[in-house]
């Protein structure tokens, strides 16, 4: 029932790839300018990115993808929001049972350390 | 006790039989241990099996098709088959080749068969047939059938299972003791039992369970390790059921498994044993996943229980996300100067793990190139007519930026989430060629 664990370098080189498109768009865009609106889209491409990056494998990334297609509150998510439980912290972990809620978050640390790699690594490169 | 008298009567006029039937011919095979069993099954079946009888039958086929399958898989289904499970009661008491009857022909009816003591010890423990069906006889039926066949026992049957070469020698000193434990109160009996009980005595539920999939070696491990620790026989079913339902949350692991499988046991019953081994899996598999979590999670090895783990995680999910926040808010500011990240951010990658990347060292990423303007843009040709007719559908009901987050996920379903890489391979060459 284990699933692989995630393949770090491949998900940080996905990742990679569509969050920087995902910012070049963003900084293209005009209707933005340096305000809160821009910080909260890069959050959510950061997020979106992350999950397509990791594909349709996985239950947690299913249910982003899944919210992104129905044009929910992606954007207004934050971290404040859920409260001290891990179901509202993985996104995707209120309809699951309690073990694969488990493995779903062991492969969502793996990707949000990666993501958090990467994130830092633009930012070093970008402003050396 | 009626099941007294029965019992005795069934030792007495099947000591001939047994006689008779084992002695010239115990080194056979399977079809001499036929007429004994039909005998036995005639002679067994004659004392009318009441109903005190039939619910210990029950449970005596239950425990010793349970214990049987430590020796073979297909044991239980003969003995049911037989329906003697009284059999097992009048089995008479010549060990030696009763046991060897066992070894040599390895037929499961015998397996499952037990020996009882010589006659002063029997009846003795026929008087204490209630618990003795609940426990001892469980012992008594945990007789493994592989004795080695160089240990020829000896008349006592008390020696008869000491004899029994290691892994069931365990079993065969409980046994031992099981007689002059006889007087004892169940609890002894059980506690006699069930000490020495080695991984294989877990193995039925091993193998009634083998559909309900893995982690089931762990459960079995688990299982025999806490009999070991457990003394007590006797648990309230209210007490494990919300040990059961606390297990699942939070709170510590380890007095559970040992609850549960003692109280299966003394409780006689076979539908929660389905559960409980239900719940063992599960537990199993949690713990396994909270092992999992806390190697990745740092500064998790010193903790111990599942509550405070879980807050660990929790705290280090929400620290993850935070830094993500955090990053991206910092990346809004300096977003204007990304075009040459991506190389520089693929190299890094690169260098972190090379096997996994794409393998061309030569490749064009790697060149100090810093002009990735035609990069992207050309990228982004490409793939725009299909992100605008999705945009150009949903422009209307959504705001701007989930345009962008679908065409985020877009982009990637198109190259593939595997090539992605790859994908940028043709166009970073249409760079180098520009």
């Amino acid at each position: 029932m284990n699933i692989q664990p995630p393949n770090s370098s491949s998900i940080k080189s996905r990742f990679a790839v569509k969050f920087v498109q995902a910012m070049k768009r963003l900084s293209k865009r005009r209707g933005m300018g340096d305000r809160y609106k821009r910080y909260r889209a890069t959050r959510a491409a950061a997020r979106v990115s992350l999950a397509a990056a990791v594909g349709p494998e996985r239950a947690w990334s299913r249910a982003v993808l899944r919210r992104i297609k129905k044009r929910r509150g992606l954007i207004g998510r934050t971290t404040t929001n859920p409260r001290r439980n891990l179901r509202g912290l993985v996104p995707g972990g209120k309809g699951m049972d309690y073990c694969s809620l488990l493995s779903e978050t062991a492969h969502y640390i793996t990707c949000l350390q990666a993501q958090v790699q990467v994130m830092q690594d633009m930012l070093h490169l970008s402003s050396p | 006790m009626e099941k007294e008298g029965n019992a005795s009567n069934l030792f007495s006029s099947s000591s001939d039989l047994n006689c008779r039937l084992f002695r010239p011919n115990w080194e056979n095979s399977v079809d001499q241990n036929d007429p004994f069993e039909s005998a036995l099954s005639s002679m067994v079946s004659s004392p009318t099996a009441s109903h005190n009888n039939n619910g210990d039958n029950i449970v005596l086929r239950e425990l010793i098709g349970r214990l049987g399958s430590i020796c073979n898989s297909g044991e239980i289904s003969p003995f049911n088959n037989n329906s003697a499970n009284t059999s097992c009661y009048s089995t008479p008491l010549n060990s030696p080749p009763n046991l060897n009857l066992m070894r040599e022909s390895g037929s499961n009816q015998f397996l499952s068969l037990p020996t009882f003591s010589p006659d002063p010890a029997f009846p003795e423990r026929a008087a204490r047939f209630s618990c003795f069906a609940n426990t001892n006889f469980g012992g008594l039926s945990e007789i493994p059938p592989k004795l080695d066949p160089t240990k020829i026992p000896p008349p006592s049957v008390q020696e008869n299972w000491e004899s029994i070469p290691a892994p069931e020698k365990n079993f065969m000193a409980s046994r031992s003791s099981t007689p002059d434990n006889a007087a004892d109160s169940r609890e002894n009996s059980t506690v006699s039992e069930q000490i020495p009980i080695p991984e294989n005595g877990a193995n039925p539920r091993k193998r009634k369970s083998a559909p309900k999939g893995k982690g089931k070696d762990t459960a079995v491990a688990n299982v025999s390790a806490s009999e070991n620790s457990e003394s007590s026989g006797k648990r309230s079913k209210s007490e494990e059921e919300k040990a059961n339902q606390k297990a699942s949350k939070d709170n510590s692991k380890l007095p559970e498994p040992p609850k549960d499988y003692i109280h299966v046991r003394a409780r006689r019953g076979q539908a929660t044993d389905a559960h409980s081994l239900a719940e063992r899996v599960r537990r199993e598999k949690i713990s396994e996943r909270m092992k999992v979590l806390q190697d990745l999670v740092p500064g998790c090895n010193k903790v111990t229980g599942k509550a405070v783990m879980l807050d660990e995680i929790i705290n280090y999910v929400q620290s993850l996300q935070r830094q993500v926040e955090f990053l991206s808010m910092k990346l809004t500011t300096v977003n204007p100067r990304m075009d040459f990240n991506m190389e520089a951010l693929m190299s890094k990658d690169m260098f972190q793990s090379r096997g996994s990347m794409y393998p061309s060292d030569g490749y064009p990423f790697q060149s100090p190139c810093g002009n990735e303007a035609p990069f992207p843009p050309s990228h982004g040709r490409n793939q725009r007519p299909q992100m605008e007719n999705f945009a150009d559908a949903a422009s209307q009901v959504s705001s701007f930026w989930e345009d962008d987050l679908h065409s985020i996920v877009q982009m990637g379903f198109g190259q593939g989430q595997m090539q992605n890489f790859q994908g940028i391979l043709p166009t970073s060459q249409m760079k180098v060629e520009l």
